[in-house]
């Protein structure tokens, strides 16, 4: 089953620098179907640079990117059209503020995938109702909280059918109380078999969510593995030293 | 009182004998205003997004050549504009183009050349305008804009220009106030504007006084109700203050929230 044939996303010796700061060093791994892996790692270890990598916000500095076996970094590939497979949830929403929440899920399916009106309108109800704001559909993103914003942006990039679900860090901008509805969202996305790439300092969460577990450390995926063997058995001194920061006294 | 009660009898007498001549002049001045702002709006528009393509290091070096090039004319176009006064951008535009032509070609109307040259003014002013209302726009709708996988003109128009037109808004209703009273020193080519009539009534009533009092009554009535409105459009744009929810209790919505160890691990 997981050969390299029927990987989703392959990523390899991806490196990246800003200047002569050198922010990913040779990353290598493969996306499934189904899998959740959760990033963690201090700030600064370049979670945020692989992500806007995966999706060429950034361009590599070198390696390749093969999704569903096409490398996507060469001359002529259609970018919009790749960047619409791989839907990205950021930490400060971008919620086109000229718009209102079904606008906001709308827009992207006539533009991009040339959905019809009432098609994109469909849709995005299903998903703002899957996400717990249907109610909302006509407000503006600055009229309503972080956490409805972010729950927003979830269902915008769910109403792309996209193949695979990136998170940059999808909760740290919020209040701590809203946290918790957003990670419920990405909880049930999780459990129905959505591909999803997050990074995120909720480690609880990691822990319950995740296939696979990345823990970076300057610019490298310094050690991988299940949710279980990561958190409870880190081999790497960097690992540990990093988890016992972010130990709350619950057994995980 | 004496004064003011001759004041309004001389006002009275202007207006018999000009009052047309007045009221078409606030005519001619409004139209002119408003078209040469529409025109150089779309200018500053065109320009400003010009003048915002992202040139990457890895883009075909033709294309960065270009987009170089049209940079350089276009803060030419600017500079040269917005550094010279109007009233000498109409003169020398009106009987430059005859003289360079050797009289081949020449405006034919004055409204032409009075359009032409109020919006290319405004346009100067514009461009600039637009660059920093686009520029003002977070860079994080672009990215929002780009994750969904929108292309660089999808985004443009659909998502940082809407935001960037109400950012600019003021200015917009800034440089139309500002035609307004400036489009009169396009007397100078003869355009019959609201302060032209002032030159033919004084001319033969030599009533300066009283026609001037009706010239400052008539422009800051027209730019008092130009800001006016532009604050309701302004509003307009912002939309509604408040939202409607769509479902009568928005608690059944809402979703439920995570909790760690409730739920059954994968
Ligand atoms: N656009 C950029 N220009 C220059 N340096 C950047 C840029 N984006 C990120 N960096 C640098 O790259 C490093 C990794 O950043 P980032 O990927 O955001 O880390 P993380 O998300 O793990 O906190 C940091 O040192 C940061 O300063
Ligand atoms: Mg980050």
């Amino acid at each position: 089953m997981r050969n390299r044939e029927n990987a989703i996303l392959e990523v390899r010796d991806l490196r990246k620098s800003f200047g002569n700061n050198l922010v990913l060093d040779g990353i290598d791994f493969e996306v499934y179907s189904g899998d959740v892996i959760s990033i963690i790692g201090s700030s600064g270890s370049g979670k945020s640079t692989l992500l806007r990598c995966i999706n060429q916000l950034e361009m590599p500095g070198s390696g390749e990117i093969y999704y569903r076996g096409e490398d996507v970094l060469v001359r002529g590939v259609n970018v919009s059209e790749y960047r619409a497979q791989v839907g990205m949830v950021f930490q400060s929403f971008n919620l086109f503020y000229n718009m209102t929440v079904l606008e906001n899920c709308i827009v992207g399916q006539v533009k991009v995938l040339g959905r019809s009106k009432e098609e994109a309108r469909e849709r995005s109800l299903e998903y703002l109702n899957k996400v717990g704001m249907s109610a909302f559909v006509k407000a503006k993103p600055r009229q309503i909280s972080g956490g409805q914003q972010q729950r927003v942006a979830i269902a915008r990039a769910l109403a792309m059918d996209p193949d695979i679900l990136l998170f940059d860090e999808p909760t740290s901008a919020l209040d701590p109380e809203t946290v918790g509805e957003v990670l419920a969202v990405m909880q049930d996305l999780a459990a129905e078999g959505m591909t999803m790439l997050v990074v995120t300092h909720e480690m609880e969460f990691a822990h319950d969510i995740s296939s696979e577990v990345f823990f970076m450390h300057k610019g490298k995926i310094h050690e991988r593995g299940t949710a279980s063997e990561l958190f409870e058995n880190p081999g790497q001194p960097e690992t540990i030293d990093f988890l016992r920061r972010f130990r709350t006294g619950r057994a995980f | 009182m004496e004064k003011l009660s001759q004041l309004i009898i001389d006002i009275g007498r202007l207006w018999e004998g000009y009052g047309n001549s007045y009221l078409r002049g606030i005519g001619n001045t409004l139209i002119l205003a408003l078209v040469a702002t529409a025109i150089g709006c779309i200018i500053g528009f065109f320009f400003g997004v010009l003048n915002t393509i992202p040139v990457s290091e890895n883009e075909h070096p033709v294309k960065r050549f270009f987009l170089g090039f049209v940079r350089v004319i276009i803060r030419l176009y600017v500079e040269v504009f917005r550094g010279t006064p109007m009233v000498l951008q109409a003169v020398f535009l009106y009987y430059g183009l005859p003289y360079i032509t050797n009289n081949a070609l020449r405006f034919s109307s004055i409204w032409l050349a009075s359009i032409i040259i109020v919006s290319i003014n405004t346009g100067a002013y514009m461009t600039e305008s637009v660059r920093g209302g686009i520029l003002s726009v977070d860079p994080g709708q672009t990215e929002g804009a780009k994750a969904v996988g929108m292309n660089h003109f999808q985004t443009m128009s659909a998502v940082i220009l809407p935001q960037a037109l109400r950012n600019i808004m003021p200015q917009i209703g800034n440089n139309f106030i500002i035609n307004v009273k400036d489009t009169s020193v396009m007397f100078i080519i003869g355009f019959p504007d609201f302060f032209a009539a002032h030159r033919s009534a004084t001319g033969a009533t030599y009533l300066y006084f009283p026609s001037a009092t009706i010239e400052m009554i008539g422009y800051f009535s027209l730019t008092l109700i130009a800001s006016f409105l532009l604050r309701r459009l302004e509003k307009r744009m912002d939309g509604e203050s408040s939202y409607e929810l769509a479902a009568a209790d928005p608690l059944v919505m809402t979703a439920g929230t995570y909790k760690h160890a409730e739920r059954s691990r994968k």
